[in-house]
């Protein structure tokens, strides 16, 4: 199990985490999600080794994470890098040799990565020579080279192609079911909403919400979305503990409290004329990503 | 995994990727071979062959040096002149102005022209091909002479044939290889600034391509950052002596094959000392040149970092130059003990001067403890710069991060 506790780092006078919590463990696949400058790459990089905290500690398995661990670390960077002029197997060699793996392993890994990567006809070509796409799921072999126990990849879906996201997808999945415990950032929260179990969401350098995206899901305010043909104006006596979210083409969007009864909510919007339609659904990701930062996020 | 295990795959890694290149290995091969044929070039022209005589001796009449005279010489004077430079061969030259155009064209090929009782005419200086000088001065000598002795021909004889003094040298200086060793330590000193300042700019560009392409991240991730340094020189470091021996062991061979036996003993050992002061100078400018190079993420941005590595080469080069002039002045000696210069003034030193061997160990060991030294700083630059991408980063900056 990865815990980050009490994280913080400060670079001059910004504060990039500030007691940052966070706890992923073996076969749980954990989106890291938050607005740009929330301190997820630093919170990262802290885990890997690559930056020092200020203060809070970094463990693996009840331990610090050693130079031992950080081999058994896989991490993609968010600025992407690889040797350019290397060939793209042995690199992948030269990298897992580099986490401690034997020859004939690492040997034996690339040719399976680069398999199932589709890469294999490639294994030749220096990395420069192939297309961002290629590049981008070399360097996920990178991360994936030496069978590490915990994957760290810092926005790993950035800049794929649809079909590369499945692929990526579905290692990932693959991985956290084979036991490896996996984090990932992404500000694409429909697409984290479907692949995790799991998910945090960082602000300003700590940990706002945390938990199973289901279990989020089905304790945060349930949303009704009512088309009227009538006066949109029945909005405005919504009883209390909702609170309208979204307004789109005619459609409004309201978020119910725990105790709200949705049909007291459909009286009103009937009162102002005939539904055009009705849907009661858990929130959205990403409706719980802008609740959890109501304060700071523009409506 | 080892942290020696580490190092070794790095150093390797950066051996294979420099002799993968085409340019670099094309480049050094060629210029191997040219140096090959270089030192080939002297026993292909005959240069080490016994020396066989130029003239043939049935013509050995028509060899004799020519000497113009206006008007005739008397018995002493020619006796006095053939007794200073040898058998001659008179000319008669109808005045001054026809001896002076025999001088300095080039139809004639005179010593001088004698105008007796009054003076000797000799070619400028310009005219090379006529080695008459001394002779001249000596001519000048002898008609003195014989003009004192013109009543007793035979005196003049006597007097010039009574040997002289003995001339003895002292020291057991052999003038070859003095020679050979000024030659030497002019080499040294340039070859030694020509390979430090190449491997300084080749570490750079190897730090600015890992920071540049961003694949640092992931090595630190994963290696020590020191590791990552040592490694890097080390691979570096074994490609420059790999390129040293390409470059020289096979004109080094050519000479000893076709000239081993012209070629001083006492040079030999030099050139040791050569590949010696090459691994210190390397391993104190090298760290230099990685720490420096950590600053920045472009190439076009690495010479200007790497401008106070390039000054003390610079200066070190200087002060090898200067060294050379005065071998065994306190300028030297105090040189040769100053890390920077150490390597370019102690291998002058150690071809001019022969300093004792603690010297030279002394200069050695303060070189490398220097280097020791940087080390722990360029180290710490490095840390504290490699990850920080985009702009020049001041070096205040990286040695507080590292």
């Amino acid at each position: 199990m990865l815990v980050l506790e009490q994280l913080q780092r400060r670079f001059g006078d910004v504060v990039a985490l500030e007691r940052l919590d966070l706890t992923v463990a073996a076969g749980e696949l954990c989106g890291f999600v938050g607005p740009n400058g929330a301190g997820k790459t630093t919170a990262m990089r802290c885990a890997v080794g690559v930056t020092t905290p200020d203060a809070g500690t970094v463990t693996w398995e009840g331990r610090p994470v050693s130079l031992a661990v950080r081999r058994r670390i896989g991490y993609m960077p968010e600025e992407r890098g690889l040797y350019p002029r290397m060939r793209v197997a042995e690199q992948l060699v030269y990298l897992a040799r580099l986490h401690g793996l034997p020859a004939a392993t690492a040997a034996a890994n690339t040719a399976h990565w680069l398999d199932r990567l589709g890469l294999a006809a490639r294994r030749d070509s220096p990395v420069e020579e192939l297309s961002l796409g290629n590049q981008q799921r070399v360097q996920l072999a990178a991360a994936l080279v030496h069978d590490p126990v915990l994957l760290i990849l810092d926005e790993p879906f950035s800049g794929l192609d649809p079909i590369a996201v499945d692929v990526m997808s579905e290692v990932l999945l693959e991985r956290a079911s084979a036991g490896v415990a996996v984090v990932f950032s992404s500000h694409q929260l429909d697409l984290v909403e479907d692949l995790c179990r799991s998910v945090a969401v960082v602000d300003a350098g700590r940990v706002v919400l945390r938990g199973d995206v289901r279990e989020l899901k089905r304790a945060g305010d349930r949303r009704l979305r009512v088309a009227v043909d009538g006066d949109p104006g029945w909005a405005a006596a919504l009883p209390v503990d909702t609170e309208v979210v979204a307004r789109r083409n005619g459609e409004i969007t309201v978020a119910l409290g725990a105790e709200v009864d949705p049909g007291v909510v459909l009286e009103l919007a009937r009162a102002s004329g005939p539904l055009l339609h009705v849907r009661l659904e858990e929130p959205r990701l990403s409706e719980l990503f802008r609740d959890a930062l109501q304060d700071r996020l523009p409506r | 995994m080892r942290r020696g295990t580490t190092v070794r795959l790095i150093a390797a890694r950066e051996v294979r990727q420099r002799l993968r290149s085409k340019l670099f290995v094309g480049t050094t091969l060629v210029i191997a071979a040219l140096l090959t044929v270089l030192a080939a070039l002297p026993a292909l022209l005959g240069a080490f062959d016994p020396a066989e005589p130029v003239v043939d001796p049935s013509a050995e009449e028509s060899a004799l040096p020519r000497l113009g005279v206006v008007g005739s010489l008397s018995l002493a004077e020619r006796t006095a002149i053939e007794a200073a430079i040898g058998p001659i061969e008179v000319v008669e030259v109808a005045d001054v102005d026809a001896g002076g155009a025999a001088l300095t064209g080039t139809t004639d090929d005179l010593v001088a022209v004698v105008v007796p009782g009054e003076r000797v005419l000799v070619a400028p200086p310009g005219q090379l091909l006529r080695p008459a000088s001394v002779a001249a001065t000596r001519i000048a000598e002898a008609l003195a002479l014989g003009e004192l002795f013109s009543d007793d021909p035979d005196r003049v004889g006597e007097v010039l044939a009574r040997p002289s003094l003995p001339v003895e040298e002292v020291g057991d200086v052999d003038p070859a290889e003095a020679t050979a060793r000024l030659v030497v330590a002019n080499l040294g000193v340039v070859f030694l600034f020509a390979v430090l300042i190449m491997y300084a700019s080749m570490i750079i560009n190897g730090v600015i391509e890992e920071k540049g392409s961003r694949v640092v991240e992931l090595l630190v991730a994963t290696v020590p950052v020191r590791s990552l340094m040592t490694g890097k020189l080390l691979g570096l470091g074994i490609v420059g002596l790999l390129q040293t021996l390409t470059l020289f062991a096979p004109p080094l061979a050519v000479l000893l094959l076709t000239a081993g036996d012209v070629i001083p003993a006492g040079v030999g050992g030099l050139g040791v000392a050569i590949a010696g002061w090459f691994v210190a100078g390397y391993a104190l400018y090298a760290v230099m040149a990685a720490g420096l190079g950590s600053l920045v993420s472009r190439p076009e941005e690495a010479q200007a970092v790497l401008t106070p590595a390039n000054v003390l080469m610079i200066g070190g080069y200087l002060v090898g130059f200067l060294a050379i002039n005065a071998p065994t002045s306190t300028f030297a000696v105090v040189a040769s003990f100053v890390p920077f210069s150490a390597p370019y003034a102690m291998l002058v030193r150690q071809a001019l001067a022969e300093p004792a061997w603690w010297e030279v160990a002394l200069a050695a060991a303060l070189t490398l403890s220097a280097a020791a030294a940087l080390t722990v700083v360029a180290a710490r630059i490095y840390e504290g710069g490699i990850l920080r991408t985009g702009a020049r980063v001041r070096l205040r900056e990286a040695w507080r991060a590292g």
